[in-house]
């Protein structure tokens, strides 16, 4: 047995000494093979990590350089990445129900209206210069209201072009989703709507001392316009202070105050005519009298939160001049109002709208912010408005005053429901009396976001 | 005393910030080196002409992106870029200097010159000679994305010619042979430096397509015993320029000494250290100091081949041209 196991082995070595140097070359052969695929696997796999780089780097540039879009409380927007460019897309939205009570000449028909029907467009380009654009399709109507450009490289003197506001009336330049009733006060009657023209403004003292003084084509009490109509400018200027706004624990931290004024000629311009809360016009002029010579503007105005309450007063004298036949002369218009408002739910009241603590989600006692305020107005016209013969004593009241108070609910910071009831009695605007009172309820459906 | 001494010293480092020129200029990927040299030369040369400090900055990039960024906003005084059309768009489309730019300097613009080479691993294991050896299968070839990147623009056209002259001018028979080079591309950095870096620190490919003075800095940077130079048959002048961006220069109150600046590239010390630099000068006199140290191949121009950079752009790298025929990425 070991013997022909010897043989074997021997016949084996035999055959198969020829084979060593093939088995050595083949297995050269396999291990330069295998380098070759372990070199190609490895720069395979270097090929793919260089190329997840690259990707990476691509992907992180891209992202450093696109815009967000965000939808949140303050609307939705569209942010390049350094912020120099910006666009947000906004509304203004309210539904009023008007309920005129008891049936007098004054009273207007109940109805429920489309008030303010307001998409806006705003936004930055290159970092310094912003826009404004809204109009408005409420009621019936396609006006623009604002649509402005404002270059801010200098934050003492930014420069605005197109229409929007001038700077006189303290509650005309609040914003209407701001304002605690559904429609402003008499003082507003009488301050310029949206007017065309240029503006230099700004903080003369950051946050203390705001100014602004600007040149507009010129436009009625109350009123807006797209054109001029004669070559006389409205010239208009503001200064407001608020000289403890940095006081964080100092209670008047929340006062400000300051005046408008303007001045322009105001031959050609449209006559004003003067609505009441409940928005029914009470003052017209008589056939034949135009605007005619100057007309000059002061609003005194000023304001005071503290926590849950705020107080807004103005007072606006204007005096116009008008003509009928030969005769011209300078009216007189004075209106003040006083406003207080309690935040019930504790939220701090200030010239914005506030943000109640908890939004409206009942399931999570949430009821968003409730408010109650009160008003009290007055506007008067001279008495020589009659005796010129420019408005008649007859049809025409020259004095009003009005009481109005009011509830709103803030659901969220952008949805608000108002309720407030108006009292306006006249003096004069009928034969031998006076124009009957009129008494309104008004109710508000509004969200706003810009 | 010492507090009167620290004063002074604070006033004047004040005053020398305050009255400091400032410069931006913005180039293109591989000029890191030679702008750092060119910059300290010029500084110091006009304090000693003007007694003004100038402090000057640089951005790099793939050119065409530099390009992008300038147009979009970027506050450059000077572009040095990689080629002639990238500035021939800051001027139409952000109009900030004349269209007629590039006549202001010599030279086309262009203080100097380079070309594209081959850079290969020590020992040239895949045996790569010239242009063709770069489409052959299993060769993988580095370089950089065209779309961003004006020295991968360079490099596509100098294979594109050298295709040409194989094939007597057939366009079809160039754009399959670039096609079949683009194949053999694992990887498109979106510029010069950084496809340097896939090649060489990265160990990823068998050959570099790069600038001259690119594969040079790469070589004395790694070691002689790393990489290895090749220098194909033929070639492109590549002639990258440089320009004022008038309208910028002119709101930073800065034109004088921006003009400044790029002329003294053309001067004899300006020369000297782009030809250090591995850029082939222009003046006859460095070019001939240096001549040892550039190799001697067939060079052709854009203009002679391609009638122009704004013909080549929209021919073969404006969208759906011909590089986005052949290249397919991802493959």
């Amino acid at each position: 047995m070991s013997r022909q196991r010897n043989i074997f082995i021997g016949l084996a070595l035999i055959i198969g000494m020829p084979s060593i140097p093939a088995l050595a070359q083949s297995t050269d052969q396999k291990i330069q093979d295998l380098e070759q695929k372990v070199e190609q696997l490895d720069q395979e796999v270097k090929v793919a990590e260089r190329n997840k780089e690259l990707k990476d780097e691509d992907a992180a540039n891209q992202a450093k350089n696109a815009a967000s879009v965000t939808a949140d409380t303050s609307g939705f927007t569209i942010k390049s990445n350094d912020g120099d460019f910006l666009l947000k897309i906004g509304a203004d939205l309210q539904v009023d129900n008007r309920a005129y009570v008891g049936d007098g000449a004054a009273a207007g028909a109940d109805t429920i209206l489309l008030r303010r029907v307001r998409p806006t467009f705003s936004g930055t380009v290159y970092k310094f210069v912003d826009f404004f654009f809204r109009p408005d399709f409420g009621q019936g109507t396609t006006v623009i209201y604002d649509a402005y450009l404002e270059l801010k490289y200098f934050s003492k003197a930014k420069v605005r072009v197109g229409k929007f506001k001038p700077p006189v009336g303290l509650e005309r330049l609040q914003s209407d989703d701001d304002t605690s009733f559904v429609e402003r006060g008499l003082p507003t009657l009488l301050v310029p709507s949206r007017d065309i023209g240029y503006q230099i403004s700004g903080d003369v003292v950051p946050k203390l001392v705001n100014y602004a003084v600007g040149v507009f084509n010129g436009v009625p009490d109350n009123g807006l316009g797209d054109v001029a109509v004669s070559s006389h400018r409205d010239y208009a200027a503001r200064l407001f202070l608020t000289p403890f706004s940095g006081a964080a624990k100092n209670p008047l931290r929340g006062l400000g105050f300051g005046s408008g004024i303007s001045g322009g000629g105001v031959d050609g311009i449209a006559l004003p005519s003067y609505k009441t809360f409940g928005q029914t016009t009470f003052f017209t002029f008589a056939s034949g009298v135009t605007s005619a010579g100057h007309r000059t503007r002061l609003t005194p105005q000023g304001y005071y939160y503290l926590g849950p309450f705020g107080l807004l007063s103005e007072y606006t004298l204007t005096e116009e001049g008008f003509k009928k036949g030969l005769v011209q002369k300078d009216i007189a218009f004075r209106a003040w109002q006083v406003e207080a408002t309690w935040i019930l739910t504790g939220e701090n009241k200030s010239f914005t709208s506030p943000t109640p603590k908890r939004s409206f989600d009942p399931r999570n006692h949430g009821w968003g912010a409730v408010e109650l305020a009160a008003r009290v107005g007055d506007f008067s016209a001279e008495k020589g408005i009659y005796n010129y013969g420019f408005a008649s004593s007859n049809t025409t009241p020259r004095h009003a005053h009005e009481v109005v108070g009011g509830v709103n609910w803030y659901l969220n910071r952008l949805f608000r429901i108002s309720v407030d009831y108006g009292n306006t009695n006249f003096g004069g605007g009928a034969v031998l009396s006076n124009r009957l009172s009129e008494r309104v309820l008004i109710g508000r459906f509004q969200v706003n976001f810009i | 005393m010492k507090l009167t001494a620290l004063l002074m010293i604070a006033v004047g480092a004040a005053s020398l910030s305050a009255g400091a020129v400032r410069l931006l200029n913005v180039s293109y990927d591989p000029t890191r080196e030679l702008y750092q040299n060119i910059n300290a030369a010029f500084v110091k040369q006009w304090k000693a002409k003007t007694g003004v400090d100038v402090v000057i900055s640089q951005s790099h990039g793939g050119s065409g992106s530099q390009a992008r960024s300038v147009i979009d906003g970027l506050q450059a005084d000077v572009v040095t870029l990689a080629l002639a059309y990238d500035i021939d768009a800051i001027a139409e489309k952000a109009g900030l200097l004349p269209k007629n730019w590039q006549s202001r300097l010599p030279d086309n613009s262009s203080p100097f010159t380079s070309t594209i080479v081959f850079l290969v691993r020590k020992g040239n294991p895949k045996r790569i000679k010239d242009w063709n050896d770069l489409v052959r299968p299993g060769i993988s070839v580095i370089t950089p994305n065209p779309k961003t990147s004006g020295g991968a623009r360079w490099n596509y056209l100098a294979a594109w010619g050298y295709a040409l002259r194989q094939s007597n001018n057939d366009e079809s028979k160039a754009k399959d042979f670039v096609a079949r080079l683009y194949k053999n591309v694992p990887v498109l950095d979106s510029g010069a430096r950084g496809a340097t870096t896939t090649f060489v620190q990265r160990g990823i490919g068998d050959v570099l397509i790069a600038w001259e003075n690119e594969a040079f800095l790469a070589i004395n940077e790694l070691g002689k015993d790393k990489l290895e130079l090749i220098v194909p048959s033929v070639s492109i002048l590549a002639e990258p320029p440089v320009a004022v961006l008038d309208k910028i220069a002119a709101r930073h109150g800065t034109a004088a000494v921006a003009k400044a600046y790029l002329e003294f590239l053309y001067s004899p010390e300006g020369q000297e250290i782009a030809a250090r630099n591995y850029y082939r000068p222009r003046s006859k006199e460095i070019a001939a100091k240096y001549d040892s140290q550039f190799p001697h191949l067939t060079l052709f121009t854009v203009d002679e081949v391609f009638g122009g950079w704004q013909k080549a752009q929209k021919k073969h790298f404006d969208e759906g041209g011909t590089f986005d025929q052949i290249y397919q990425p991802g493959r």
